[in-house]
């Protein structure tokens, strides 16, 4: 069953194409990434997605129904731009959101219990909101993301402003409701996450769709045609070559990408013939990061 | 979904009437109102426990012993408030001299100050001009001290003025007698003597009326704006329709005012059902009584209606307005025209009150925008037909409804929307699409 399909949906802004005829199908129990620059119409997709705003034209179905109140009742949305009642004690604002979501005393009771427990925030149930710091607010939000037992969870950006403790475990809870069976959409930029974690993506940019599918296949199609070499002497193999389309230099080490009709091998012939000393050559695939880079810049051509 | 709705006003009702401003606002008023009706009351009765001493000098010859009769005044202990002292004129008259001498006394506290009375008192030259009596004294700032010698000194004088003219003074004293117009308002087949007091309260409740208003209305907008700023909206509108969730707004917030202006009214229930032990508390007699509030039930009730009415009308134009705008800076402009809205019926509130049936009154209290507080103004005075009250009501009710669908549509586009306020244009295109 598919947990969430976009039908040639489109958003304008007076004249401007925020998404345009935006094809998406997420199956349940995957996790998904929505990968785009900044302004590419991530935030607008997963609004729509949330019916807090309307598309003009397409069709939105969550668990193969229209998303009205009732089935996104289902869903649980962690919004890009944060913000809570900031007067209100923690214990309350958890109160307020499970019940807007039709959770019993009882229920949310116990579920607010557990999700502090979890997220290490318990002895600040009764503290005002204010005076949590932004990384306990974040916690905060994620856990009314999923109080409800969401099965789709859409999360735009939440690592972004976590400490490496906090972010490890997000993931660790992340991961933990995926295998009870949430389907998770991530909505970010940051691509380390999302190649760690995400079956499938959909890259967006300008409000359209231009890259699609299951991570693997994607890295099939972009080859195995990187290099990951670690050396020691002048590398002019690496600008005078006629093997290599472009590299980027880390320092410790470089990536180098070679062009598609290349033999590796015969790129190694040439490091040693040039008299470097070489402490590794790895084949790698290209990381995600460099995808997303080489397919926005086409685009911009 | 209504569960949904009721969430939203529990939150909203909760928070307020817990938070330390309300609790202090709740009580701190009938403390005011009491310690208004109170306090007067209790320095009224209290009576002073030292004795005044005064020197009198007394250039007529005659009016001295007349004058200490009339004093009346008594301390607590029933004793005479003033302690007289007649001061033989000397032969050579040097005033100046004199008052140096009597300054002297007043400074070392021998005396707590002197009056001269001059010589012409009694047979004034003109009947203009009397002859200044002096009081000098460290502490000119008593009035009651000064208004009781000033009486004394009066009545003695003219009985020995009557006299002089040979006129009994106790004949003149009948015929004199003044004749006192009281005021009765008569309301449901009664009349009850009016001191004022209609007048007063009418006046303290429009004005509750109107700081209710705008308080409750600009608390609709703060509320708005907080959940547009932080962005919590975008995690409420995936549960609740904006539109509920405006009315879940009103209905919380609209429910605090309710508490508020229910719980002082039970107070002052109470305060009058028990005013004649509570008088007594403070040291008042019995004779005050009459001269404290009463309101009637039907008054209050209304009071209640026109409140409801208004605070549906405003706070939805205010909460349309927190949806339009970013900051509180913003919002200041656009929150202007109802301000001037609801300040029209307290300028207007002595031509009104005075002439409650004239057709000034009756054609605003059937505009929406001035009812609520002018209505309840003629209510308050003067019971109006029932068909002015319903027709005003009536129209009240239905641009209220208007506005909260227009609010609406504002709300539901605006909360959603960053960025510059919208101009015209750009507002009747919200109300289209919302």
């Amino acid at each position: 069953m598919d947990a969430l399909v976009l039908k040639k949906v489109s958003k304008s802004f007076g004249d401007f194409w925020a998404v345009h005829d935006l094809n998406l199908r997420i199956s349940e129990g995957e996790i998904f990434g929505l990968l785009g620059p900044n302004g590419a119409g991530k935030t607008t997709t997963l609004r729509m997605i949330m019916g807090i705003i309307l598309p003009d034209s397409g069709d939105v179905r969550i668990f193969g129904r229209p998303n009205d109140l009732k089935t996104l009742q289902q869903v649980g949305y962690l919004p890009e731009e944060r913000g809570l009642y900031r007067r209100m004690k923690v214990v309350d604002v958890l109160h307020f959101f499970g019940e807007l979501r039709g959770m019993n005393r009882k229920e949310r009771g116990e579920a607010i219990e557990r999700w502090l427990e979890r997220m290490e925030l318990s002895s600040w149930a009764n503290h005002k909101v204010e005076e949590l710091s932004r990384g306990m607010q974040q916690k905060l939000q994620f856990i009314i993301t999923v109080l409800h037992q969401p099965r789709l969870l859409i999360l735009d950006e939440p690592f972004t402003g976590l400490d490496p403790v906090n972010t490890a475990l997000l993931k660790d809870i992340i991961l933990e409701l995926h295998k009870t069976g949430a389907t998770i959409i991530f909505s970010t930029h940051l691509m380390e996450q999302v190649e760690k974690m995400c079956d499938s993506i959909c890259l967006i940019n300008k409000g359209e769709s231009v890259l699609q599918g299951s991570l693997v296949d994607i890295k099939k199609r972009y080859g195995k045609n990187t290099v990951i070499m670690q050396y020691s002497g002048e590398a002019r193999f690496l600008v005078d070559g006629h093997l290599v389309d472009h590299f980027d230099d880390y320092g410790n080490y470089v990536e180098v990408y070679l062009k598609p009709e290349a033999d590796p091998q015969e790129f190694l012939r040439q490091a040693v013939s040039d008299g470097v000393r070489i402490q590794r050559f790895e084949l790698t695939e290209p990381s995600l990061n460099d995808i997303f880079i080489e397919t926005v810049k086409n685009e911009q051509e | 979904m209504t569960s949904h709705v009721l969430a939203v006003t529990k939150r909203e009702f909760l928070i307020r009437i817990r938070s330390k401003g309300f609790v202090i606002g709740l009580i701190l008023f009938p403390v005011l109102i009491v310690a208004m009706i109170a306090l007067p009351i209790w320095f009224a009765s209290m009576k002073s426990e030292k004795q005044h001493k005064i020197l009198v000098v007394d250039f007529s010859g005659e009016v001295f012993p007349l004058f200490r009769a009339a004093l009346r005044d008594t301390t607590k202990t029933g004793q005479p408030l003033f302690l007289l002292q007649k001061r033989e004129v000397p032969e050579t008259v040097d005033v100046s001299g004199l008052k140096k001498e009597l300054n002297g006394l007043v400074e070392n506290k021998t005396v707590e100050g002197y009056l001269i009375i001059p010589e012409g008192i009694v047979s004034p030259a003109s009947s203009e001009q009397s002859p200044r009596v002096e009081y000098c004294s460290k502490k000119v700032t008593d009035f009651t001290l000064i208004r009781s010698l000033s009486n004394a000194l009066n009545e003695a004088v003219r009985i020995l003025r009557f006299r002089k003219s040979g006129i009994d003074p106790l004949l003149v004293r009948k015929l004199l007698t003044p004749v006192s117009l009281h005021t009765f308002k008569i309301a449901a087949g009664k009349a009850e003597e009016d001191r004022g007091f209609t007048f007063g309260i009418t006046y303290i409740l429009a004005l509750s009326l109107y700081m209710g208003l705008i308080l409750y209305g600009v608390m609709i907008m703060r509320s708005v704006l907080e959940e547009k700023n932080n962005r919590v909206v975008e995690m409420i509108v995936s549960s609740v329709r904006p539109f509920r969730l405006m009315m879940g707004k009103l209905m919380g917030v609209g429910a605090v005012g309710l508490a508020q202006f229910v719980f002082w009214g039970l107070f002052l229930l109470v305060l009058m059902v028990f005013k004649a032990p509570l008088a007594s508390l403070f040291g008042a007699d019995e004779s005050v009584l009459p001269s404290l509030p009463s309101v009637s039930l039907s008054v209050i009730i209304f009071f209640m209606v026109f409140f409801v009415l208004g605070f549906l009308l405003y706070a939805t134009l205010y909460a349309a307005i927190g949806a339009m705008v970013n900051s509180e800076q913003d919002a200041q402009q656009l929150q202007t025209p109802l301000i001037l809205f609801l300040i029209v019926p307290i300028m207007l509130m002595l031509p009104i009150m005075q002439r409650p049936d004239s057709q000034l009154a009756v054609v605003l209290s059937m505009i929406p925008f001035f009812s609520p507080i002018i209505m309840f103004m003629r209510i308050s005075v003067l019971m109006p037909p029932v068909y002015q009250i319903a027709l005003s009501i009536l129209i009240l009710v239905l641009t209220i409804l208007a506005m909260i669908w227009l609010a609406g549509k504002i709300y539901r586009v605006g909360i959603l929307m960053y960025g510059k306020k919208p101009n015209l244009s750009e507002l009747l295109k919200w109300i289209r699409y919302g």
